[in-house]
């Protein structure tokens, strides 16, 4: 796992367009130190016999029962234990911030769900797709077929950020249409209301989904590195900005920063919501190790 | 307010440069497109609005550094209503102390030439007035004047020595000049060094709110003086030997050994004597000189001491010699025997010898009164009415009349028709025995036998004497008998005067003839009445001189500055009056006058500064030591009180406070 996120930085990888290429080698190359799955053969899993009636499928008869006892039965499986997953990924304006690596926060979340998607689908799981600002933009219901990631990678591909964010707004939606409970993992930088965000993921959490979220974070976000004068200009809104001397303004910006972290932090662990901070100059890697750590968890 | 350095003030200005620098960072900003707009909002609104006035106030105090500094360096001047006077017309009188012991050093010199600055600086049209506070204060121009330049220029002349300085008459005087000048605004400035014998007792006049004491000159108190010469004989005559008594007085704490004191007649030195003074000690030196010439003569007596001030190391003193002092000796009771006559004892003692200075002439009348300089009458009954006429011209014109009573005077005449004469009436003729009482004689008649050694006056008898009146208040008794009468009366008519005895001049009625003191007694009368028809050669200032001169032609009189002056006499009688300068006097006949000053000047001790500064605030005066506390001092008087060094400190503190800041706003910056 180190030596893949030694070798796979965002810049390197920044050069290859084709998202299905990219989360493929980042996927592969991350997956080569691994042990071997252990979530090799849960397929299916049988749960009962019960007798034929007319219009059950021949193929699902108990040969072997009916050898031993002449009698029909069907088998009865468990429900395929595969886990349903659905990215959320945030197409606001905010999101289309570039720092110096001049790789915007929307395209390291794209990557990002590029790559948890091949994962995902490698491990024969449902993968889903939510793009959204104020509302959603695409919605792509979870499928396990290895042909839905060409879909997924191709929406993704399509989405540019734009429009402002409202995400307590948007996730109260989507609980309406994602109607069977998954992992919901939401690329975001969750620029907001804190409280209102927190109660739309409650509402999701009443509908017992589990969530991550990736926080997307810029590191002129983190660090807030201007000393001239500057006329911040709001990406989501035109009317928006603000002239600031960022010297005197930093101290002020850094307390908001903490108190916007804390607070959100505090909202997650509340709900029991995986918080993880990404930066955009910091390996793929660690979205795709806190991932699987958190998979071994639901198995 | 107002700014002494105006066109400074244009660097206020530069308080702009703060906000140019401010302006400049703010319009050259970058533009970045962000996305977390809500961290960049203050949380708290009381939290921003704080930190906004932090930084207003740093940059108000940015602002306010350069043009505080612009503003000190204008040095501005706190005036309110009183810069509208500020370059208003004014009438100053200054009180220019030109005594002597202004020659200390430089400090004439000093004060002449910051009395000019002043006169210099008034705004134009203003009024001034000098007054000279040395001998006889008196205004440098008769009439205050509004040509300054005029007043600088008499300034200039002006020179110190003028004697003691008269304080109290000085101030008088300059008050009285001020109240009638015309501007409102007023000033009176007193530059003087501050002499303690000068100004010990001065009561303060009527000052105007703005008075300045100049005090000028340091201390200086090694000095040596000649304070006074006693002259042993009022009248002298050519071979006759005059005693001339120095009297030095070191007014210092150093001592001086075997100083040399030289006695020069009209310039030619004489005799020499040595004398020491210790510490504030006084001495005496004596010098013996004949006159070998009549006329009008000049000693002088000068210490030869390096010390602070020179004008007192000489003492001059006028001595006219006299080739000989015509006395009529009018006898109302002649006799044919010896010593039997009213006048032939009077003869004797005034005329000891041929060689003596009195020449008598005894004659039963008083005729030709004129030619004499004393006339006796000794014993006369009565006069005629021209006779008392022509003598009481004589006594008013300066000559000496001498009365001794007698058996055959007629006192009813006196008492009525030559009550002229007559210092105090007779009342009645006493027959108790008795003398004369013995006492410290005042009058310059009597002084020598003050000494006991030159006769004792008690050691007389008196059988029968006049009884006097009671003395009008026009008369001074000279001495008195035992019995506490007059024994002597003295009356002054015009510039003579009249003396008269209670007791006959020959040996009728007292043994007074015979005995030692008849003589110097008679010589000291006679020679006393006589040195009053002589006007006094010897003045102090402010004293007119006067001479006899022989016809009415115009005389030239030569100053101590050396500056003649024509004078025009008026019945042989010569006046000069402007003797402020002491010194010698010469008039072209010739005659020597000596305008003496008082050595009081000597003691060069001055008041110290908390002295002086008490005496101002009885005055109401402010003391300056300078020309640049003069000049503060008056430009806070006319426009106010500069204020350019609380602005420094508020400089200063400014910056203090600005770093302050700047570092309390770098630390929440870093936070």
């Amino acid at each position: 796992m180190a030596r893949a996120r030694d070798s796979l930085t965002p810049d390197d990888l920044r050069k290859i367009a084709n998202l299905q290429m990219f989360a493929r080698l980042v996927v592969e190359g991350f997956c080569t130190g691994l042990h071997a799955s252990p979530h090799k053969g849960f397929s299916v899993e049988f749960r009962e016999h019960r007798g034929y009636v007319a219009g059950d499928e021949i193929r699902r008869l108990d040969w072997k029962v009916y050898g031993k006892t002449d009698r029909l039965y069907i088998r009865e499986y468990e429900e395929e234990t595969n886990l349903r997953a659905t990215l959320l990924v945030d197409a606001s304006g905010s999101m289309s911030y570039a720092g110096k690596s001049g790789l915007t926060k929307a395209a390291y979340a794209q990557r990002v769900a590029a790559c948890l998607s091949y994962l995902m689908l490698k491990q024969q799981d449902s993968v889903g797709l939510v793009t959204f600002d104020s509302k959603v933009r695409k919605y792509v219901p979870p499928r396990s077929r290895p042909s839905h990631l060409q879909i997924l990678m191709n929406t993704l591909e399509e989405t540019k950020p734009g429009g402002e964010t409202e995400l307590a707004k948007v996730f109260h939606q989507l609980v309406a249409k994602i109607h069977r409970r998954g992992l919901l993992i939401i690329l975001s930088d969750c620029f907001g209301e804190v409280s209102e965000l927190m109660s739309a993921l409650a509402h999701f959490r009443h509908a017992r989904h589990d969530i991550i979220i990736f926080q997307i974070w810029d590191r002129d976000e983190l660090d807030f590195p201007f000393h001239q004068w500057t006329r911040f200009d709001s990406l989501e809104s035109v009317a928006d900005h603000r002239l600031v001397d960022p010297i005197r303004l930093r101290s002020t910006y850094m307390e908001n920063l903490e108190n916007f972290r804390a607070a959100l932090k505090q909202g997650c662990h509340r709900h029991r919501i995986d918080l993880v901070p990404l930066v955009t100059d910091e390996p793929y890697a660690v979205a795709l190790a806190h991932y699987l750590a958190r998979r071994m968890k639901t198995a | 307010m107002m700014f002494l350095n105006a066109i400074l003030v244009a660097g206020v200005t530069a308080l702009s440069i703060p906000l140019i620098i401010h302006l400049l960072h703010r319009s050259r900003y970058r533009v970045v497109r962000w996305g977390a707009m809500h961290l960049l909002a203050f949380r708290e609104r009381h939290q921003k609005r704080r930190l906004e006035i932090q930084h207003l106030l740093l940059l108000l105090i940015r602002c306010a550094i350069p043009a505080l500094i612009a503003l000190c360096m204008a040095r501005p001047v706190m005036t309110g209503v009183r810069s509208l006077l500020g370059a208003a017309k004014t009438s100053t009188v200054i009180a220019l102390d030109n005594s002597d012991s202004m020659n200390v050093g430089n400090t004439f010199t000093q004060a002449r030439e910051f009395a000019q600055k002043i006169v210099d600086r008034l705004p134009r049209g203003s009024e001034a007035a000098v007054v000279l506070m040395g001998g006889r204060p008196a205004p440098l121009l008769d009439q205050p004047t509004f040509d300054t330049s005029r007043v600088s220029y008499e300034l200039s002349r002006q020179q110190a020595g003028f004697g003691a300085a008269n304080v109290p008459v000085s101030l008088d005087l300059a008050a009285g000049i001020l109240k009638k000048m015309h501007e409102a605004h007023r000033e009176m400035i007193v530059i003087s060094d501050f002499q303690r014998t000068s100004w010990s007792n001065t009561n303060a006049p009527a000052m105007p709110p703005a008075a300045t004491f100049v005090h000028l000159g340091r201390e200086e108190k090694n000095n040596v003086s000649v304070e006074s010469l006693d002259l042993s004989r009022s009248l002298i005559g050519v071979g006759q030997k005059l005693q001339v008594r120095a009297h030095l007085r070191n007014h210092g704490d150093a001592v001086y050994r075997d100083l040399r004191v030289y006695f020069r007649v009209d310039g030619v030195e004489r005799a020499a004597s040595q004398i020491s003074l210790g510490a504030s000690e006084a001495g005496q030196v004596l010098f013996t000189h004949a006159f070998d010439a009549p006329g009008s003569h000049v000693i002088a007596v000068t210490v030869d001491v390096a010390d602070a001030l020179n004008s007192d190391n000489t003492f001059l003193a006028s001595v006219p010699v006299e080739d000989c002092l015509p006395v009529l000796l009018v006898d109302g009771a002649p006799s044919n025997e010896p010593l039997r006559g009213a006048t032939d004892f009077l003869e004797i003692a005034l005329a000891p010898s041929p060689a003596s200075l009195v020449a008598t002439r005894t004659s039963n009348q008083a005729d030709n009164v004129a030619s004499n300089r004393v006339v006796v009458l000794a014993n006369v009954a009565q006069l005629s009415d021209e006779h008392v006429r022509s003598l009481t011209e004589f006594v008013r014109r300066g000559g000496g009349l001498l009365i001794f009573p007698g058996n055959r005077i007629n006192t009813v005449w006196w008492n009525s028709r030559g009550k002229a004469l007559l210092p105090v009436p007779f009342t009645a003729l006493s027959d108790d025995p008795t003398s004369i009482s013995v006492q410290h004689f005042e009058h310059p008649a009597l002084e020598l036998f003050n000494d006991p050694r030159n006769g004792d006056l008690s050691a007389a008898g008196i059988q029968h004497w006049f009884k006097f009146a009671e003395a009008p208040t026009n008369t001074f008794v000279l001495a008195r008998l035992a019995t506490g009468d007059p024994f002597l009366v003295e009356k002054r008519l015009g510039d003579g005067s009249i003396i008269c005895a209670s007791v006959p001049a020959d040996a009728e009625w007292s043994n007074l003839p015979t005995r030692p003191f008849y003589l110097p007694l008679m010589q000291q009368l006679v020679t006393y009445l006589a040195s009053k028809a002589t006007p006094p050669r010897n003045v102090e200032i402010g004293q007119s001189l006067v001479a006899v001169v022989p016809d009415d032609k115009p005389v030239e009189l030569t100053d101590p500055a050396g500056e003649r002056h024509r004078l025009k006499p008026e019945s042989r009688l010569v006046r000069y009056d402007d003797t402020r300068r002491p010194g010698l006097y010469t008039l072209d006949t010739p005659i020597h006058f000596v305008v003496n000053t008082a050595r009081s000047e000597s003691d060069l001790e001055q008041l110290t500064p908390p002295q002086i500064e008490s005496f101002a605030k009885t005055f109401g005066a402010n003391v300056v030591t300078s020309w640049d506390e003069y000049r503060q001092l008056d430009q806070r008087r006319r426009y106010g009180r500069e204020f350019w060094r609380p602005l420094l400190w508020l400089v200063i503190a400014l910056i203090f406070v600005e770093l302050w800041l700047e570092q309390k706003l770098g630390r929440s910056r870093a936070k």
